[in-house]
């Protein structure tokens, strides 16, 4: 799993050589890239405060559109994180050590990201606390406990936190590590802040791993939860094409597709960039392939039996959904959905696909294209065309819509430039347990 | 039992003896064979989990499990409660015309506020019994032992024979032993 005869030193010295030395040329351009980015984000959430979410293209047929695309696909994107460290963790597949710290803080930051759109799409954000259960200026008028609505804000907020204590103790002796190594009185300050007086004691060490087991036990049914919870805020609606008893495990299996599909994009470019090629090697990359192509399948039989099940029902609404998906205006939108995330995955079946770089990158990208058109499909084409045909509208993106998009990668590129320049992208410890495969 | 682990501290510790290895296998060896000749060894510090050593040195297991499940049974009253007093006593609500009493619609915010509550609460426990704090000053006994160092920490005192244990954790592999007397750290 780790190549190249590393010992703990050299695995100390490799992880957290970015840390200890002076950003890299390369660091430096990708860093300014995304404030660039981020930038845009912060223009176009001004307009769109400013004037009001009129300046986004969504109109009374097609009240959601690419906001709630882009936070489906967000929060899809974080699942790929949890269910690295907490279901291989349980499954006890030790691959997942070289990339499971990586992955988790990409969970952070893309709930960051998915949690964007639907505060902004309130409108009038300052009052966004409405959606949380307290006692408000209105007699004592409480939050509905049964709008699918609530249950996201619980779900996510709480995903976000459980998943940041996940991250922030396995990353305690990592960071202690850092400690006893940097120089400088700041870097020295911060370190030993965030180690909390980490020793390594085998007591302590003990009790690390239970807690570790405990949460990656809790984590895995909260992951699968976040993204059901998501899927009836569609399923508990009475939209042809939304509902639908299939959603929870559909949307479970396209999130992890879209989130391993992240992961190879963010991890083959930091492997080859921070020269990591004997931690994350090409047998990690091969089982993340396995995983995409898996789940692309999944979501394959998903889609297919959303149209078997539309026709099977006889009801004439369900039927003309799905057929308007298919040839009707957005038929593009939909077909490049199908082409992307079910007829490309298949190529992993040959081996030279799931192991050469580029190729898997350039997949990652096809995969995370097509996961966000599914969810344009599922939102827009279920609503551009209403009962009534007077509701009948066509909708496309505003360029606040889209700079908002683009800027949310700002956000995300932002967020990790400075997690893989001050903690080590790696779980040390961890890695180090597994140099030599005693048995 | 103090909700700290007072085994962590090591400020008021008279006398340490202290083995210094770099392998492992070499560091398992030698806690066995010192506990095998009645030794009681304070801790052993690692730069990542050694599976097995926590048996050897005698820690025992922990109770944050039972925390766990405290923590997750009081996060679930909580949100039933929450959600009696705000939807069913103190202003039921009717939305189209859906029961007002439990439904299978308040699970999920029953499920979510559990796990909250375990994995908080958990943690929070986890980081007091471990001395673990924002901020404080660690007690490192070899400055590479978050790194690729192993250091075994035997307190002495009276009865205790010192060089018997010196000797088992020379033949058994370390690559130093330091004795550490008020602070001091000097290379027997």
């Amino acid at each position: 799993m780790v190549t190249g005869g590393k010992t703990a030193t050299d695995v100390t010295r490799d992880i957290s050589r970015p840390i200890l030395n002076k950003p890299s040329t390369s660091w430096k351009v990708g860093f300014t890239l995304s404030l660039v980015f981020l930038g845009i984000f912060v223009a176009s959430l001004f307009w769109t405060l400013w004037t009001g979410i009129g300046v986004w293209n969504i109109n009374k047929s097609v009240m959601w559109g690419w906001d709630i695309t882009n936070f489906v696909w967000w929060v899809g994107i974080g699942h790929a994180g949890t269910l690295i460290s907490a279901i291989l963790l349980l499954f006890r597949q030790k691959w997942r050590m070289s990339i499971n710290r990586s992955a988790e803080a990409m969970t952070i930051f893309a709930v960051i990201c998915a949690a964007m759109f639907p505060v902004f799409h309130m409108g009038r954000v300052w009052v966004g606390y409405w959606a949380l259960p307290l006692p408000n200026a209105f007699g004592s008028l409480w939050v509905n406990f049964n709008s699918p609505l609530l249950w996201d804000v619980f779900a996510i907020s709480t995903y976000f936190s459980v998943s940041l204590l996940f991250w922030y103790i396995g990353l305690i002796p990592d960071i202690a590590t850092i400690r006893d190594k940097v120089k400088g009185k700041y870097e020295k300050f911060f370190y030993r802040f965030f180690s909390m007086g980490w020793t390594g004691s085998t007591r302590t060490w003990a009790r690390y791993e239970l807690v570790s087991l405990i949460l990656a036990g809790l984590s895995t049914p909260l992951v699968l939860s976040v993204h059901t919870i998501v899927s009836t805020d569609f399923a508990t609606s009475v939209v042809p094409g939304w509902h639908t008893t299939i959603f929870p495990p559909y949307f479970v299996a396209g999130a992890i597709f879209s989130g391993f599909g992240m992961v190879a994009t963010l991890l083959i470019v930091a492997r080859k960039v921070m020269n990591y090629e004997n931690y994350i090697t090409i047998g990690h990359l091969d089982a993340m392939t396995k995983i995409i192509m898996l789940t692309g399948s999944l979501v394959g039989i998903a889609y297919l039996t959303e149209l078997f099940i539309a026709w099977y029902s006889g009801v004439q609404y369900e039927q003309y959904a799905f057929m308007n998906r298919a040839t009707g205006p957005y038929w593009w939108a939909y077909w490049s959905m199908m082409s992307c995330n079910v007829i490309a995955p298949q190529v992993f079946w040959f081996k030279w696909a799931r192991t050469t770089p580029w190729f898997i990158f350039m997949m990652s990208i096809v995969v995370n294209v097509g996961m966000w058109f599914e969810r344009f499909v599922i939102i827009v084409t279920s609503l551009h065309r209403d009962y009534l045909p007077s509701s009948w509208v066509m909708y496309s993106g505003s360029l606040t819509e889209v700079g908002l998009f683009l800027g949310t990668f700002g956000i995300f590129f932002t967020c990790f430039f400075l997690f893989a320049k001050f903690l080590p992208v790696i779980n040390m410890s961890e890695v180090k347990t597994i140099l030599r495969n005693r048995e | 039992m103090g909700l700290i682990d007072k085994n962590l501290s090591l400020r008021n510790r008279r006398k340490l003896i202290l083995g210094i290895f770099d392998d492992e296998d070499k560091l398992m060896d030698a806690s066995s064979a010192l506990v095998h000749e009645g030794v009681h060894i304070q801790d052993v510090y690692t730069p990542y989990p050694v599976h097995g050593l926590d048996r050897i040195i005698g820690v025992k297991r922990s109770n944050l499990s039972v925390v766990a499940f405290l923590c997750g049974l009081t996060g679930f009253s909580l949100a039933c409660l929450m959600i009696w007093y705000m939807y069913v006593y103190d202003w039921p609500m009717n939305i189209g015309n859906k029961p007002e009493r439990f439904t299978p619609s308040w699970i999920p915010i029953m499920f979510e506020s559990t796990v909250l509550c375990t994995a908080y609460g958990m943690g929070f426990f986890f980081f007091i019994r471990n001395r673990l704090l924002h901020g404080i000053q660690p007690e490192l006994l070899h400055d590479r032992q978050t790194d690729d160092t192993m250091v075994i920490c035997i307190e002495t005192g009276d009865g205790v024979n010192e060089s018997k244990i010196v000797d088992i954790m020379r033949s058994k592999g370390a690559t130093e032993v330091r004795e550490r007397n008020g602070g001091v750290q000097t290379t027997i």
